[in-house]
């Protein structure tokens, strides 16, 4: 059995920064990818706007996976392929992992776990589109992988419902292709996605977008024939009446993203928090002593970069991690506010400079965001817009603020 | 049977628009009505299950269009003028089983299917549940065989190397002054033959079940309810079947028969003329078609639709068994439905049951999938909407009297019906198959024994499932299994590869999913899908772009992208 001090499962980017930081601060480190190479999801994203906070320029995604990659490379840091953690067992403080490979069985031992296990697509049966089971059904990352990773493509005429990022990237990508996309579909009444994406991948296009209406019901026995749409209510509930039967051979969906924590679940990790991901603390530790969490398995970012900064944190804290005592404050935030990460602040660790994540729970215009702990304003920063699809980065200092087990710390988004 | 007396009801139900007409052994309906519910409502209504005959339907239904028989498209002479003892028309649970039980006999049998694959329509949408019997009456062949099928379950799911896991069925019951009541239907389950079931109090139903209705006050427990993977088990009868011997024709559709002084003399199909000793109907939904053709129509069939939903895996251990619950207005003509614990460790929650004349409708409804949930809420309040990650549609197929036709033809000579299976078929399937097999040697006037019929069937491995030290070893035989394409359930390049590697191989998304479970998690696919394409796409030498989901046209992909070419 080998043992590491930190093992880091899943390559993509979070996992690869993840695990850079780890080696930099000196631990010894393994990265865990099911794939048969490095990279994660950066592999299918072909499209640029990769990298542009962090390295201030215009990457694709294979490229910007390709840096750090070149540098796991030149640390020589370890790493799987084709392998995957079927179990996670604890033992005298360490993890054991019982490893998948083409060789058989691999045991690891590990003092820290990073958890970089990304997001899965919510598919059409999860958001209720009833009727056949046709083929031409596909989720946007799905249509990606066909088409920028295996070079064929599934579709001629197709309906895209969602307005995520990834839907927005295939409609110009399927028509750069040659397809027809009719349209992209939203049940909400704004935009999900970046408002760079819409620009660039629809208007761009002449593709038009339709909001508050959604796909219903699928037609078609063997191929998709068609799909129904429908105008929704305020509560995005189909308005009887509106519905329209649109032709098409293909239907694909982007309809958010679910972080994907079975695994740490398996450990005992939380994942009950308002951001759908493991909750975690200031140092991207989750519930379970010596299990990190980062990248998309935390929360579904919208930008990469941001990815790599939360793999970063936990890189380094994980190859840190001593057994000690946690004394965990929660950061409490109003209605105006969808998530912030972390969910928790851990006041025995340098609370100087926090990096903290939020979205709005709905568009607001010229508003402020206020950090109170026990009342006292620690932070706050003026916006002219907040939406929910576009991400927000802090840097918070607590550090004067002396938080003790019985502290409020209150996140707040005001209008004004 | 007072035809007269029918028709006085008929006229007051329909106003003279119904009229029923005795032959031999059936009461006809004739006439036409405006809605489907109504042409239901009059066969139902002539009913006589003393008299022996049955109702066939000849009601037109006005304005709608009862849609067409799904057919392939392929034509070719690939069975054309085959002499075969016995031809089973229907690759169901019921086809596929009565096909390896035929095997046992050294003679040349034959299946074919219109799908693409076995158990594509009832057998692969139902609930899975092996059933006790508790909800039956003597007098029924159903009744009859539903007891020796349940007993049987251990033993053919052994053999088959299928798993089966005999988990119980709970009944709630919240009024506690029904009790009494209840203790007097389980001492009748028993004088019916039903074994084991018993009334269990509030705090072993607490203990045992902590996911049911806190307001249940008792249950009844049947120990002898299982579940099994229904298509899993027909496709293992349908492999064991091929390897003792059988042939199945798969995208095989019967257009028509030569009936001569009552016996089928060839029957047409889309890949040539076949001339079958005996004919074996087992074909569902279509079965009165079949019946029709080889002219001996004397029951008809109304397609009953049903949904189940699937929820995801962490949701397992809210119902252990099998639950449901015993309501005072009980849907009649069905079970009710009620929450499964799959062999697979999800829950299945449903089906309902919805009348209808499209026997190939399987589109989903919201209406089929809330109402289930609404009242499965009561069996467990613990289940939500949320958790779901697939649902599906199937159509039964029974007949008026709600009872299997498992008999020789009236009129044709050398033909078998199996036919109005239903619930609980699939528990029903194993004993049906030994009758029905036994029938057809009678009919060929006896055959020799098969001394080579090899009852064991090899399952494909699923390592997941097994010990690290085991799962280690099989890797290292082959390093495929050691290559984990579907993440969800755990599935290995190796494991597909043995499932593409079958005596019946099906290399479709689909036959490939229901084969091994690629895709059957909770990303239902997004991830392992176009891996599993290009596995089957090497492992065929075709081209990407050839490889299909399921059935004919269900093409995956059109074509190479620019790049691609």
């Amino acid at each position: 059995m080998e043992k590491y001090d930190v093992v880091i499962i899943g390559g993509g980017p979070a996992g690869l920064a993840a695990a850079i930081s780890a080696h930099d601060k000196g631990a010894k480190v393994l990265i865990v990818e099911r794939e048969a190479s490095l990279g994660g999801i950066l592999k299918q994203c072909i499209h640029d706007g990769f990298g542009l906070v962090r390295f201030g320029e215009k990457l694709s995604g294979p490229e910007y996976a390709e840096r750090f990659i070149d540098e796991v490379k030149a640390k020589k840091i370890d790493y799987l392929l084709l392998a995957f953690v079927t179990k996670i067992e604890r033992e005298n403080s360490k993890f054991v992992l019982s490893i998948v490979t083409r060789e058989g069985i691999k045991i690891f031992e590990a003092n820290a776990l990073v958890l970089a296990t990304g997001c899965r697509e919510r598919t059409a049966r999860q958001v209720f589109i009833q009727g056949t089971r046709p083929s031409g059904i596909f989720t946007a990352g799905t249509a990606q992988h066909f088409v920028n990773l295996l070079g064929v493509m599934p579709c001629k005429k197709c309906v895209i419902l969602g307005s995520g990022d990834i839907g927005l990237i295939m409609a110009r990508r399927l028509t750069l292709e040659g397809a027809q996309v009719v349209g992209v579909y939203e049940a909400k009444d704004t935009p999900s996605g970046l408002t760079r994406n819409i620009m660039q991948c629809l208007n761009d296009f002449d593709i038009p977008l339709h909001l508050s209406t959604t796909v219903t019901r699928v037609f078609g026995n063997s191929r998709l024939e068609a799909v129904e749409i429908s105008k929704v209510d305020s509560q995005m509930r189909p308005i009887k009446g509106t519905e329209e039967i649109i032709e098409c051979d293909s239907l694909i969906l982007s309809v958010g993203l679910i972080p994907e924590n079975e695994l740490a679940e398996s450990v005992g990790v939380k994942s009950d928090g308002r951001a759908k991901g493991a909750v975690c603390d200031n140092t991207f530790m989750t519930n379970v002593d010596g299990v990190f969490t980062a990248g998309n398995a935390t929360h579904v970012n919208d930008l990469v970069d941001y990815v790599s900064e939360s793999g970063e944190i936990a890189g380094a804290n994980a190859a840190a991690y001593k057994e000690k005592k946690r004394e965990l404050t929660d950061v409490n935030a109003d209605k105006n506010t969808l998530y912030i990460v972390p969910e928790k602040l851990d006041r025995n660790t340098d609370l100087s400079k926090v990096i903290m994540f939020f979205r709005s729970s709905h568009v607001m215009k010229n508003c402020t965001v206020i950090l109170k702990v026990d009342g006292r304003e620690v932070f706050k920063r003026r916006y002219q817009n907040l939406k929910p699809p576009e991400m927000e980065r802090i840097c918070v200092d607590f550090s004067g603020c002396a938080l003790s087990k019985d502290s409020s710390v209150e996140f707040s988004i005001e209008e004004g | 049977m007072n035809i007269d007396k029918l028709n006085a009801r008929l006229k007051k139900l329909f106003d003279g628009r119904v009229t029923a007409t005795l032959t031999d052994d059936s009461i006809v309906l004739s006439g036409s009505l405006d809605r489907w519910d109504d042409i239901v409502l009059a066969c139902k209504t002539a009913v006589d299950k003393k008299s022996g005959k049955h109702v066939v339907n000849d009601i037109v239904l006005n304005g709608r269009e009862i849609p067409k028989t799904r057919v392939p498209s392929i034509n070719d002479t690939s069975l054309d003028g085959l002499n075969v003892d016995v031809l089973v028309i229907g690759g169901g649970i019921s086809g596929c089983s009565i096909l390896r039980e035929l095997t046992k006999w050294k003679i040349s049998c034959l299946l074919v299917d219109k799908e693409s694959d076995v158990a594509c329509h009832a057998s692969s949408r139902n609930d899975g549940e092996v059933h006790p019997g508790i909800d039956l009456n003597k007098g029924s062949l159903k009744q009859h065989y539903v007891l020796i099928g349940n007993e049987m379950y251990d033993k053919v799911c052994r053999e088959l190397d299928v798993p089966f896991k005999r988990v119980g069925q709970y009944v709630g019951i919240s009024k506690l002054w029904l009790k009494p009541f209840v203790r007097l239907y389980v001492l009748q389950r028993r004088l019916c033959g039903v074994k084991g079931t018993k009334i269990i109090g509030r705090r072993k139903l607490r203990k045992l079940q902590p996911g049911l209705n806190k307001k249940f006050k008792f249950a009844v427990f049947s120990p002898t309810a299982g579940c099994v993977c229904p298509y899993n088990l027909t496709i293992a009868y349908a492999e064991n079947a091929v390897t003792n011997g059988a042939k199945i024709s798969l995208n095989t559709f019967v257009s028509d028969m030569t009936v001569e002084n009552g016996v089928i003399k060839s029957v047409v199909t889309n890949r040539g003329i076949i001339y079958p000793k005996i004919v074996v109907n087992a074909a569902g939904c279509f079965a009165e078609d079949v019946a029709k053709m080889a002219g001996d129509r004397f029951y008809s069939i109304h397609p009953r639709r049903g949904t189940n939903s699937i929820l995801d895996k962490k949701t397992g251990g809210y119902v252990t068994a099998i639950a449901g619950i015993k309501g005072a207005k009980s849907t009649p003509n069905t079970k009710g439905g009620g929450i499964l614990h799959t062999v697979h460790d999800n829950l299945l929650v449903g089906p309902n049951a919805v009348e209808t004349y499209e026997k190939e409708n399987f589109a989903t409804d919201a209406e089929s999938i809330n109402g289930v949930f609404k009242k499965q809420s009561i069996t467990s309040p613990l289940i939500s909407k949320k958790d779901i990650i697939t649902y599906f549609t199937g159509v039964r197929a029974p007949t008026f009297e709600e009872d299997f036709i498992i008999e020789k033809g009236h009129k044709t000579k050398n033909l078998v019906h199996c036919a109005g299976i239903q619930s609980p078929g699939l528990t029903t399937a194993p004993a049906v198959a030994l009758d029905v097999s036994k029938m057809c040697v009678d009919m060929l006037g006896g055959a020799e024994v098969n001394k080579d019929f090899n009852p064991v069937r090899q399952g494909i491995p699923h390592l997941a499932d097994m010990p690290l030290e085991e799962r280690d070893r099989l890797i290292k035989q082959n390093p495929d299994y050691g290559v984990i394409v579907c993440r969800c359930e755990e599935v290995s390049k190796g494991e597909i590869l043995d499932a593409l590697n079958r005596t019946l191989s099906v290399p479709t998304v689909d036959g490939v999913k229901r084969r091994v479970r690629p895709g059957m998690g909770r990303c239902q696919g997004g991830f392992c899908m176009p891996l599993v394409t290009k596995i089957i796409s090497e492992y065929q030498g075709c081209d990407l772009t050839s490889v299909v989901k399921g059935s004919e046209g269900s093409v995956i992909n059109y074509s190479h992208t620019k790049e691609g070419k």
